[in-house]
């Protein structure tokens, strides 16, 4: 070890969610004794709260609030137009995520005199020092540390497609410096990122097209969902390609061409701006995990146990950059307290089956815990009910019935093993899905429990009694 | 048996006190042969039966679990 090697009690490698969480539950266990080095570049908070969350959820709500008038769902009241300027609506969400960052990272940091940060890109050059380098690779600072947690998270994975390169595009990354609404978008990829921005620039007026190389949206999801969502994206105006992927692209007096293969042939689109949403990379490459005896998977993934422990002792890994299924913010800022707990020597595990995941289009998608199809390959059979929004009074005072519960449970014990929802809220109702699989809830247990009516959480009693009964043939509020 | 040490890192220490009552805790832990805590470095030192207590049992210890406020990792720098 060198000389000038600063010693500390944890080095943290990234500065987002997983970093973040590590650091206050790190500082909280030791009383603040903890002596800790976060190490990253980029803004502070990582994703969620620059490039992520914060502000999709933005754009989406301004775009509600655009679409909403020029739609309203009562009869007797007349559609009403709403002016918007969009320049200046992108300038606020730049403000306000700045305000979040802020207030969330930026000063919460300034609580915990025991983090110090290093600006810089960290890489490991033995099993427990990392070297802090400037971006041309300059040395700036060595640290050691016993415990070490990887949290670098992930960036938008850019697909191979001839001419994408020089035509321009954007990304999940980038998007948030429009200035201007295009008239015409292309999106690469039907997923969750996809079909937010999709359906936020769609709200504003651009004409959407949603390129996607399977045949179904959402497949993390149940199919009836991703079904029924697409074909509520496609009333509201929409387009899709399925089994679809782009060829080439190229660039005319300032617009966009993609050379698309389709099942019905070659299809030339036209926009004017592509955005590429095709899933995330993590950022491990230039980690030199190898140093440390750190092991990934074939997507540069960090392999851990549900301890949150790597390959090599000592150091784990949080976060978009660890080997799983899911990657939500949430579920980053778990993955961090649980590695920094078990380097207190408790003995906890992530628990990736009752993790919540969202879409925030309008209706809304969120589920947790297994499919019906899961369920049923792992276990042989399984028991189902799908509860259909058209007969929920909530939604359909609301006029929003495109959408449905779907419950799956194991036949043996009643017990809800997975339930996944579209419909107005459902990034708010799941969480009773969540209880239910975590706590191996029954179908019983829901439906002896109180909800209101109407309301949209309703909708998973229903979807719970029928189990037990026909619904289309029960008054309102039967237990 | 060949005696084998681990060094903790112990967080939650303010006085002579704090650093006896680890000791004394870890000193009952089934394989533990001797146990020296310095309250000034936030350190501890304990010496183990390798076949009957492993230093992840040792972080385990009673004296470290909630509610104490007495918490420690392994410090192997």
């Amino acid at each position: 070890m060198e000389n000038d090697t600063e010693r500390f009690d944890l080095i943290i490698l990234g500065r987002g969610a997983a970093a973040f969480s590590a650091a206050i539950k790190a500082s909280e266990l030791s009383s603040g004794g903890m002596k800790i080095a976060m190490v990253g570049v980029g803004p502070l908070g990582g994703t969620c709260v620059n490039v992520g969350c914060v502000p999709s959820k933005y754009l989406l709500e301004a775009a509600n609030a655009v679409f909403r008038p020029r739609h309203p769902k009562v009869p007797g009241i007349e559609p009403a137009s709403v002016k918007f300027d969009f320049s200046e609506l992108m300038k606020n969400l730049r403000s306000y995520v700045s305000h979040a960052r802020d207030t969330k990272y930026v000063r919460v940091l300034e609580n915990y005199g025991n983090v110090k940060l290093f600006t810089g890109l960290g890489r490991f050059i033995g099993k427990k020092t990392v070297m802090v380098s400037d971006s041309e690779g300059n040395r700036k600072v060595v640290l050691s540390a016993s415990n070490i947690l990887i949290a670098t998270g992930s960036r938008p994975s850019v697909p191979n497609i001839e001419g994408l390169k020089e035509c321009g595009f954007q990304t999940s990354d980038t998007i948030w410096g429009l200035e201007k609404l295009p008239k015409s978008v292309a999106i690469i990829g039907g997923g969750a990122i996809g079909l937010e921005l999709g359906q936020a620039l769609l709200y504003f007026g651009s004409d959407v097209t949603i390129i996607e190389a399977l045949d179904s949206l959402l497949p993390q999801t149940e199919p009836e969902i991703g079904k029924s969502l697409r074909l509520h994206l496609e009333n509201e105006g929409m387009k899709f390609m399925l089994k679809s992927r782009v060829g080439s692209v190229r660039a005319e007096e300032g617009m966009k061409f993609l050379d698309v293969v389709s099942p019905h042939g070659k299809e030339v689109l036209e926009v004017e701006e592509i955005i590429v949403a095709t899933g995330r990379v993590p950022n491990t490459e230039y980690l030199d995990l190898n140093m440390a005896g750190v092991k990934t998977d074939q997507r540069g993934l960090i392999i851990t146990s549900r301890n949150m422990k790597t390959s090599a002792s000592g150091i784990y890994a949080a976060g978009d950059c660890v080997s799983k299924s899911m990657f939500l913010e949430t579920l980053a800022a778990r993955e961090g307290v649980v590695a920094v707990s078990n380097m207190f020597g408790e003995d906890i595990e992530i628990d990736y089956n009752s993790s919540t995941w969202a879409v925030f289009t309008n209706p809304q998608v969120a589920g947790v815990g297994m499919t019906e199809n899961e369920f049923a390959s792992q276990n042989g059979s399984c028991s189902f009910r799908i509860f259909s929004l058209e007969n929920l009074t909530k939604a359909s005072i609301m006029g929003e019935t495109d959408g449905l519960i779907k419950i799956t449970v194991d036949p043996k014990t009643n017990r809800i093993a997975g339930m996944h929802i579209m419909s107005p809220n459902a990034t708010d109702i799941i969480t009773e899905g969540a209880y239910a699989v975590r706590e191996n809830y029954t179908i019983d247990d829901v439906v002896a429990t109180s909800h209101i009516f109407p309301s949209i959480s309703e909708g998973i009693k229903l979807a719970a009694q029928s189990f037990i009964r026909d619904i289309t043939k029960m008054a309102c509020c039967v237990e | 048996m060949e005696v084998q040490k681990v060094r903790l890192r112990i967080y939650g220490m303010t006085c002579d006190d704090c650093a006896a009552t680890i000791s004394k805790s870890l000193k009952g832990e089934d394989g533990v042969l001797e146990v020296k805590v310095s309250l000034e470095d936030g350190l501890g030192e304990v010496a183990f039966n390798p076949e009957r207590v492993k230093p992840a049992d040792i972080l385990k210890n009673k004296i470290f679990a909630k509610p104490s406020h007495y918490k420690a990792t392994i410090d192997d720098q």
